[in-house]
């Protein structure tokens, strides 16, 4: 499953154009919304929504589910290898 | 009666000439040429790359413009961020318009939020951490010279130091729509963003002296109206050493069409006031500037300004 | 020092006229329901003006040409708010509307033509710029001179109010017709569902269980006159206009801050200017939208000035739906109404206290208690924030 979050990341610089940041730059485990990893915010929280759906087909209508979802690559790509399952 | 006189202790433009951090410019630049582009600085100079990521092009401009002249006037705070726009986001607003008429699911919703006018106003002060009044003027052609009216009354209220300035941006789809709306329209469509701070008192800073602002709306005699101005001003046509105009000129003496050098965007007359400013800077001659912005005919904005002596 | 306000005029979701508004106010009779004139739109309750462009435009006796929806609300309140006030060439009179997205109603109909190639219509785009509508507003009542615009997201309507009383002090006006106006679009519901903050289910402003806003439409103006103007007028005075203050929140794009500092800051300086004691507010229109960030930021800044003594509040959202730019004008004239009538509002459809701050709004038509002064509170995305004090006139 090592290509999902490759994946991921490259969605993820993509829909946020994060400008400076390649997928080398992004650690599996780094924390998404903190400053130490990529400091993203709320706005990005709902661009990552988008995304979910747009390549993945998952749709989360609640923003504060995506909190915990989104909290590192790693959570990501498990968040979404759970909504497949179901 | 004796009018209140401001200061204006720093300026930022950035256009399709080389204006940015370029004191003189208004002695070097000659007309656009056919095809310019928006000149830009490095903007990550001026801009927290968190914020710059999501930024358009006019919010882009006007962060620049805005830092630069806090920089220059030495103001870390100002009192208040005054912005005119005549048109806002466009790139912003096409964006959403078009996702939001070709998406089917879930819409992001960056372009949105950046796509109201009180944009430029509200990412200066986040980026700088600024509580203060925060307004946008948008009134077509006049937007600017709201704003600067806007800011004036603030420091007759007590400010001291005003933000003011305006943007607007050039999208492709202007073209077509102006072909249409307005066939044989001379001059190019362009970009561009200027910034002042305007101080209540003067200071070492001091480039220029604003005497008077007006806006006409639904102007019926623009000649009359002139005449006014300036005889409330105690000053006539002659005094004049420079007239910045835009629209027909039929000004007597030195008078030069600075469309010519900022192309056509809804709030070119803060070029012009630019422009002015740099003129005091470089031909000491120079005393009196009258701005007057016919840009749209049914609207007349006038700003009178004078070199600081010496 | 106050200044006067001599005409209101508006129309919303609630009501065509001051009347009709007033009446469904007493009635508690909201004014959102099912999407019937905004086609295509893709919200299941929206606060629509009941009448159609067509209608509209009979109404006025406007000729055939490109009008927003925009300009045709802001075109009725207007003409109520300015009565038969003549034009004047002694009393120097100007007009400032506030609008967030102008003539996108028929933007976004050319928009559409345009992507499908079916024979775009671009005389629909003459009234996109927002001062087309306040020009057109102008020309009709013969004002000329003095005509803006302002638009600072939902802070707009009473940014103009603010802008328009600070003229008239500063002597550069003696009459200001104020106001603001927003026709309901595509555009924006679909932006505000983008945020996930468009609620399908009824708004529930300050209640724990709000999730997200109705957007609503409208168009309210108040007229503005110094003594010089009110000599010659001779307009019977509804109430002052006494406090104003803008701040912003310079927290994030959309959000307002946990502390509420922007708020805060917007609410004292207004009480401040208006020389009035915090004790002396007797009702507090407040921004009150449903969201969970705005209404939560809200309470914490009522609870930063009042502390536990905060006065009967109410937000009249759930009413009107949220009128973006009109909102500060539309809650301005329920603000003056408020006074003239000695009425508190219900806030509709609340039930519970939001958990971390507990504050419970007026649930019920209050008619008893004099009111002398309301606080109304308009705040906006990008941080815009602005509070207003109207007064009872002396």
């Amino acid at each position: 499953m090592g290509s999902l979050k490759e994946d991921l990341k490259r969605q993820i610089i993509e829909q946020l154009n994060l400008e400076e940041v390649s997928v080398e730059d992004i650690a599996d485990d780094a924390l998404l919304f903190n400053d130490e990893g990529l400091g993203l915010d709320s706005i990005d929280a709902l661009e990552l929504i988008v995304l979910l759906e747009k390549y993945h087909g998952i749709q989360l209508t609640n923003p504060e589910e995506g909190k915990e979802a989104f909290r590192s690559i790693d959570t990501m790509a498990e968040y979404i290898r759970k909504r497949k399952a179901d | 009666m004796n009018k209140p006189e401001f200061y204006i202790s720093a300026a930022s433009t950035i256009s399709h000439l080389p204006t940015f951090k370029n004191v003189g410019f208004s002695s070097v630049i000659g007309p656009l040429e056919a095809n310019s582009v928006l000149i830009t600085p490095d903007y990550k100079g001026y801009i927290e790359a968190g914020l710059l990521r999501r930024m358009s092009k006019i919010l882009r401009m006007s962060v620049a413009c805005a830092n630069d002249c806090l920089e220059q006037a030495g103001v870390e705070q100002p009192d208040a961020i005054v912005v005119g726009t005549g048109l806002g986001c466009l790139q912003d607003t096409e964006k959403f318009l078009n996702t939001s008429q070709t998406i089917e699911g879930l819409l992001p919703p960056t372009a949105f939020i950046q796509s109201t006018h009180n944009t430029m106003a509200g990412q200066v002060s986040l980026t700088i951490g600024n509580h203060g009044y925060n307004m946008t003027h948008t009134q077509n052609t006049l937007s600017f010279e709201h704003a600067m009216l806007d800011a004036m009354m603030l420091l007759q209220e007590g400010d001291s130091h005003i933000l003011v300035g305006a943007a607007d941006e050039y999208i492709e789809i202007l073209t077509e729509i102006m072909a249409q709306l307005a066939p044989g329209q001379d001059g190019p469509m362009t970009s561009g963003s200027s910034f002042f701070v305007l101080s209540k008192e003067r200071n070492e800073q001091a480039l220029a002296v604003v005497k008077d602002v007006a806006t006409i709306g639904l102007v019926e005699d623009v000649q009359q109206n002139v005449g006014d101005f300036m005889a409330d001003n105690a000053l006539t046509i002659e005094d004049l050493d420079l007239i910045l105009y835009a629209g027909k000129d039929n000004f007597p003496g030195n008078a030069v069409d600075y469309l010519a050098l900022s192309g056509i965007y809804s709030t070119a007359s803060a070029f012009a006031l630019h422009y002015a400013v740099d003129v005091f800077q470089t031909d000491k001659k120079i005393s009196n500037v009258l701005i007057c912005n016919s840009l749209r005919k049914s609207n007349l904005g006038l700003m009178l300004v004078r070199a600081v002596e010496a | 020092m106050g200044v006067r306000v001599t005409g209101i005029g508006i129309v919303s979701a609630i009501g065509l006229t001051v009347g009709e508004n007033l009446r469904a106010l007493r009635e508690g009779k909201s004014g959102i329901g099912p999407v019937r004139y905004l086609e295509g739109a893709k919200a299941s309750l929206a606060g629509e003006v009941k009448m159609s462009n067509s209608e509209l435009a009979d109404e006025l006796g406007l000729a055939a040409g490109p009008v927003s929806r925009t300009s045709l609300l802001g075109l009725k309140a207007a003409r109520e708010a300015w009565g038969d006030n003549k034009r004047s060439g002694v009393i120097r009179t100007g007009i400032i509307s506030a609008t967030s997205v102008g003539g996108m109603d028929r933007s976004e109909v050319f928009y559409q033509d345009y992507l499908n190639k079916t024979n775009p219509d671009y005389d629909l785009l003459k009234t996109h710029d927002s001062g087309s509508t306040t020009e057109r507003i102008a020309a009709e009542l013969g004002i000329s001179g003095y005509i803006n615009t302002l638009s600072t997201a939902c802070s707009s309507g009473a940014n103009a109010i603010m802008l328009g009383a600070r003229l008239i002090l500063q002597g550069k006006l003696d009459r200001v017709l104020v106001g603001g106006s927003d026709a309901l679009a595509r555009f924006t519901i679909d932006g505000f569902r983008s945020l996930m903050i468009y609620d399908d289910q009824w708004c529930r402003p300050f209640d724990e269980s709000r999730s997200g806003l109705n957007l609503g439409e409208g168009a309210a103006f108040l007229l503005l006159e110094n003594t010089k103007s009110f000599a010659l007028t001779g307009n019977r005075t509804l109430c002052e206009v006494s406090g104003w203050a803008n701040a912003a929140d310079a927290y994030h794009q959309t959000a307002s801050s946990p502390e509420g500092k922007g708020a805060t800051m917007a609410i004292e300086n207004a009480i401040e200017k208006s020389g009035l004691n915090i004790n002396d507010i007797s009702y507090v229109n407040a921004h009150g939208t449903g969201t969970k960030n705005n209404d939560l930021s809200e309470s914490v800044a009522l609870k930063n000035v009042f502390g536990n003594r905060i006065p009967p509040f109410s937000s009249t959202k759930a009413f009107t739906g949220h009128t973006l730019a009109a909102a500060g004008a539309i809650e301005a004239v329920f603000s003056v109404l408020s006074i003239q009538n000695n009425l508190i509002y219900p806030n509709l459809n609340y039930k519970t206290a939001i958990e971390e701050t507990g504050l419970v709004p007026v649930t019920r038509l209050e008619s008893g208690n004099v009111v002398n002064a309301v606080l109304s509170n308009s705040f906006g995305f990008g941080g815009n924030n602005s509070s207003l004090v109207f007064t009872r006139h002396e």
